[in-house]
């Protein structure tokens, strides 16, 4: 199909102008990817389609939304009124919604699975540093585009969530107090930080474009890893991006819009880990709601914040726990990459998976003793994977990896 | 004129001027990040009347205060004498860790105590010095109605809803906590016997 394109002589033309066809060869129809990528390779497209997914419905949602927390007649305010209506009134709306609402959750497990691609089979170590690097930029952005959009509906998850996360800001010594101020526009989450999140949160997915392009470019400069993790043979092990797996791309999102659809169309909140039941209750500054807790997806740095006693650790082992991400591929010195010949990683890499699960459960969950010492031992844990892996290769006997895929 | 350039003056000139246009660049951050401190409007301090004889005995009102939630409580004896006892349990009893946690009015021993003018009437600032949250006002003893959120020996306060802070009857924080300081007062005055004037 792409071949009888190329041939047209309208393509000829444009061609002749831009050189768009060696683009096309040598990212897509002569771009060689190894033989033998395996599911996990799916999460990359994937990421991308609820990318576009979420500009796109986003743009939509612009339309009819309005940031503003000034009260109504009815005594709700604009923000949380304009959502109603969008969901009531406006054509299509509700579904236009809840495509946004649940392409957040989705857009995290894509992504977390796609990480977990990276660290199980090593795609993080040399030559791919920086694209590890430049993923774990976009993981930060996303928290953070996540984390804006959600003060827009104005309910009561969204305002606490706001005011503990801007509060945060304020243990940092010295210029704490200046950054919250700075994020919230007044002493306390209120009307300025509403119009400044819709600001950042429009922004922030645009700067996600532009850096999955870096991605993907560095991507194709550096070129997959596959399941083994051995360097291949560009001649004899590779098949062209196009038609192989385009074709096992598009299955890929075949597969995800079965679940995607269920969940937008029967089950938008998803028992609570959507969105959360809290949040069809309009923002009230006067009560914090019996129990706060972020989306899923924000929870285990949550429990890592949490199982600090002073503040200012909670705090910083959070950002810890996220820095210490791009200097993962420093970290790991041995010479094999895939966790298939590396018994010991591989072990402390599914303790680790193990970890951030259990993490997560608490944080979603109400603190109590038991529940905070298991957070704690499983912030030891997340934080033991990676001071351990400086040490593995010294003792680790690595399996003999094939010469071939 | 010769023919060789003075390269030490050159290099000079590049770096001065880069230099400068560094500077000015830099600055220009000034008004951007000036634009999202709270605007005037915003900052225009705001005094707030309240009549505390409405606040039945042993009961807790929140009202507002330039945007922030307020605490006012009326505390019976009961009440009084349950702060008195575990100074030990406390990470600052006497309230002298910073200047939020004291005002100028905290002149005797025992306001210091009871972190209020008269002993009674408590108001404080209803934001947990951990994240800001809006602590749950538990004020009985035990763990009976408020199950295992409250430690056995449970003296009355409140308790923070999102990682469990607790604090005593005085706002003090209780060792454990993840907030790091007691509640914090702000300037208020009696106008009438029943009057105060925050702010
Ligand atoms: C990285 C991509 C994005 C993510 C992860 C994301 C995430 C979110 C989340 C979690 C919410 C709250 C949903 C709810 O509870 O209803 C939200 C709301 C919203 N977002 Fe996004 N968003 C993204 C991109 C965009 C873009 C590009 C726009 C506009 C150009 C946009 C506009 C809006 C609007 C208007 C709302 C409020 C409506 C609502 O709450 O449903 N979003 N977003
Ligand atoms: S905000 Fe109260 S304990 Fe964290």
């Amino acid at each position: 199909m792409i071949e009888s394109m190329m041939k047209t002589r309208l393509f000829q033309w444009v061609d002749a102008r831009t050189d768009a066809g060696s683009i096309i060869r040598s990212q897509l129809t002569e771009y060689p990817a190894p033989r033998n990528l395996n599911y996990m390779w799916n999460f990359g497209s994937l990421a991308l389609l609820v990318l576009v997914l979420q500009i796109l419905t986003g743009i939509f949602l612009v339309m009819y939304y309005k940031p503003s927390a000034e009260m109504t007649a009815g005594g709700f305010t604009v923000a949380f009124d304009s959502i109603e209506r969008i969901m009531r009134d406006v054509n299509f709306g509700w579904l236009i919604r809840y495509m946004h609402a649940v392409g957040a959750s989705a857009f995290f497990i894509v992504v977390y699975l796609h990480i977990a691609r990276g660290l199980y089979y090593g795609s993080y170590k040399g030559p791919r540093e920086l694209l590890w690097i430049i993923g774990v930029v976009i993981l930060l952005i996303m928290q953070g585009a996540a984390f804006f959009g959600y003060l827009l509906p104005w309910g009561q998850m969204s305002f606490w969530g706001a005011t503990v996360i801007t509060n945060l800001f304020g243990a940092v010594p010295v210029i704490g107090d200046l950054i919250s101020e700075v994020l919230r526009g007044g002493f306390a989450v209120g009307d300025p930080t509403l119009n400044r999140f819709f600001s950042l949160h429009y922004l922030f997915p645009l700067l996600l474009a532009a850096i999955v392009g870096g991605h993907v470019h560095a991507l194709h400069v550096v070129h997959s890893n596959n399941p083994e993790g051995i360097d291949i043979d560009h001649e004899k092990e590779t098949i062209p991006f196009h038609p192989y797996y385009t074709i096992k791309d598009a299955f890929g999102v075949a597969v995800f819009l079965i679940p995607y659809c269920y969940f937008v169309f029967f089950n938008p909140e998803a028992w609570g880990y959507f969105i959360e039941v809290d949040n069809f209750v309009p923002a009230n500054n006067l009560q914090t709601p019996a129990h706060i807790a972020p989306v899923w997806y924000l929870t285990p740095w949550y429990t890592i914040l949490r199982s600090f006693e002073s503040k200012l650790l909670g705090v910083a082992a959070m950002g810890a726990s996220l820095a210490i991400l791009f200097v993962l591929p420093f970290l790991d010195r041995s010479k094999v990459r895939s966790a298939r010949y590396r018994p010991v990683y591989r072990q402390m890499v599914i303790l680790f998976f193990i970890s951030v699960l259990v993490l997560g459960y608490c944080g979603h969950s109400a603190p109590t003793a038991t529940l905070k010492l298991v957070g704690q031992i499983a912030t030891a844990i997340y934080f033991g994977f990676f001071l351990l892996l400086p040490f593995v290769h010294k003792f680790e006997k690595t399996k003999p990896v094939p010469e071939r895929i | 004129m010769t023919d060789h350039a003075d390269h030490s003056r050159r290099n000079f000139l590049y770096v001065a001027a880069g230099g400068l246009g560094a500077v000015a660049a830099g600055a220009t951050i000034v008004p951007f990040v000036g634009s999202m401190l709270p605007a005037a409007d915003t900052l225009a301090a705001s005094k707030t009347e309240f009549e505390v004889s409405t606040v039945a005995e042993g009961q807790l009102v929140v009202i507002q205060w330039q945007g922030k939630p307020v605490f006012i409580v009326n505390r019976t004896t009961d009440m009084l004498n349950r702060i008195q006892g575990h100074d030990d349990k406390l990470k600052d009893p006497m309230s002298q860790a910073m200047s939020d946690v004291q005002a100028d009015w905290m002149d005797t021993e025992e306001k210091r105590i009871n972190r209020s003018i008269k002993p009674e009437y408590l108001v404080l600032v209803a934001s947990c010095t951990h994240l800001g949250c809006i602590p749950l006002f538990k004020p009985t003893e035990g763990q009976k109605d408020w199950g295992d959120s409250v430690p056995a020996d449970w003296a009355g306060g409140w308790h923070c809803p999102c990682h469990g802070s607790l604090y005593d009857l005085s706002g003090r924080v209780v060792n454990g906590s993840p907030a790091p300081n007691n509640l914090h007062v702000m300037q208020y005055k009696y106008m009438t016997d029943t009057k105060v004037l925050i702010g």
